[in-house]
């Protein structure tokens, strides 16, 4: 019996006038790897970004029906937003170092959180690049400044970044969509590494990527979910013809 | 406008007609010939056999094309899959119509032996099967999957008994007629091969349709019911 991380209940979003998503259910397992694919404007960036309340910055935003995240409603008032982004990180398109050093990006987060001991930042540090799979391309050039890393490169720091604070889940908005296909692998094969530990969510237009990265995906079209099941029934026999349609590149 | 994938798939489509096609007209014209004992019909079969295998390998390398260049999934990934292994089957289908086809001089004097052993009505039946396999490539409705399994176990059950009655009848007769005795049973293992083949088209269409796969499962028919 697989374990439900992130459930949303009859979900509705609007920007202003415009329905965004429109009275969606999901639930997303712990984890494992779930790809959210879909044409643009189906809604599946804005469901990424109600997981962790980025949206929260968007004024136009409201919502209605229910996220939680192992249970806990995170849309309720006493929720902390800081603590809730800390347990939920998130990953962009294009990578977004700090102009710091390599440790200081990693070592950031821990040290807004209150952790001053070098030598265990050291450990945080080395461990988060280590998950990222990056430590031996940086070990020797920690304090070199983070802008200077291939596009790639700076990808998997901002993972270990990432990583650095522990969360429980990671959300990552087509990570690999600026990459080259080595990069792009790298990340890949870090995605399957990470579920071990991590519950990951993937928005991605690369219908190949989700289908080698992903346990699961959820189809979304003109904000709602259409289909979600294991990857390997989406890709051999999905139910809906609406998703069969969009996979074989059939739509519209 | 149409895409370049869809042109490609249906290639692939027509080329596995195509293939069926040949396929069924070999098998026609084997089986016509081993009935009359007629080698010159039988050389032609033979000849043939050529156009089977310059296609067979035409659709493996489209099949490879599509499969490198296009990633194709669901329902498109189903019927490419598939379209290898039914162009595998309908190759074997073929030689088995030149295997049939090159002893045809063998019962030459001995015509009676299949008259009275009634092999036109496994000649019949093995064409019949072959025009449903064809048929269902052509028209994949899943209720001629069945048809094709009970008819293949039909022309299976008579040449189980065609076969006893051989090794009853036949075995302790003259040399001769024990030589064409098992020329003749040798053809009929080959029938039953037919069989077999036609039961894989079936189950590869299967899949095509309902994204199952039948193989080895026996009653995977009585769950559509």
């Amino acid at each position: 019996m697989k374990e439900i991380k992130i459930v949303a209940k009859d979900l509705s979003i609007y920007y202003g006038e415009k329905v965004a998503i429109n009275n969606m259910s999901i639930d997303i397992p712990g984890y494992k790897v779930t790809a959210l694919i879909g044409p643009s404007g189906c809604g599946k960036s804005t469901f990424l970004r109600t997981i962790n309340r980025m949206n929260d910055l968007i004024p136009s935003f409201r919502h209605m029906g229910e996220v939680t995240v192992d249970g806990l409603n995170i849309y309720d008032k006493d929720i902390d937003v800081v603590n809730l982004r800390k347990k939920i990180g998130m990953v962009f398109q294009r990578s977004n170092p700090f102009a710091k050093s390599i440790f200081e990006n990693v070592a950031y987060g821990p040290r807004i959180n209150g952790l001053k001991a070098k030598g265990q930042l050291e450990e945080i540090v080395e461990n988060s690049l280590k998950k990222a799979a990056i430590w031996d391309e940086v070990k020797d050039r920690l304090h070199d400044s983070a802008l200077g890393l291939s596009g790639g490169q700076q990808q998997r720091l901002c993972i270990a970044r990432t990583l650095a604070v522990n969360p429980e889940i990671i959300l990552m908005d087509e990570p690999a969509s600026a990459l080259d296909p080595i990069s792009t692998s790298k990340i890949e094969e870090l995605i399957h590494q990470l579920k071990e530990s991590y519950t990951i969510v993937i928005v991605t237009h690369n219908m190949q990527q989700a289908a080698r990265v992903s346990d699961y995906t959820a189809f979304f079209y003109l904000g709602e979910l259409i289909e979600m099941d294991k990857t390997k029934d989406i890709f051999t026999k999905p139910a809906k013809k609406q998703t069969e349609d969009y996979i074989t590149g059939r739509f519209g | 406008m149409e895409r370049h994938f869809e042109i490609e798939l249906k290639k692939l489509e027509s080329r596995i007609l195509e293939m069926g096609n040949l396929v069924q007209q070999q098998m026609q014209q084997t089986m016509l010939a081993f009935i009359n004992s007629d080698v010159e019909l039988a050389n032609q079969v033979i000849e043939n056999d050529n156009q089977v295998d310059i296609l067979d390998v035409k659709i493996d390398k489209l099949c490879q094309r599509v499969f490198a260049l296009q990633q194709p999934v669901a329902s498109d990934l189903r019927f490419i899959m598939s379209a290898l292994k039914i162009n595998n089957d309908l190759e074997r289908m073929g030689d088995l119509a030149v295997y049939v086809a090159k002893r045809v001089d063998s019962f030459s004097g001995y015509e009676e032996v299949l008259i009275d052993l009634h092999i036109d009505e496994v000649a019949n039946m093995s064409v019949m099967l072959v025009k449903e396999v064809n048929s269902l490539l052509s028209s994949k409705q899943i209720v001629l999957v069945r048809d094709i399994l009970d008819a293949s176990q039909a022309l299976k059950t008579k040449v189980k008994g065609i076969s006893s009655k051989i090794v009853e009848e036949l075995m302790h007769k003259s040399h001769d007629v024990i030589v064409v005795a098992t020329t003749l049973i040798l053809i009929l293992n080959q029938v039953e091969r037919i069989c077999a083949l036609s039961n894989n088209i079936a189950e590869s269409v299967y899949f095509i349709i309902e994204g199952k796969i039948v193989k080895h499962s026996r009653d995977f028919l009585e769950d559509q019911s």
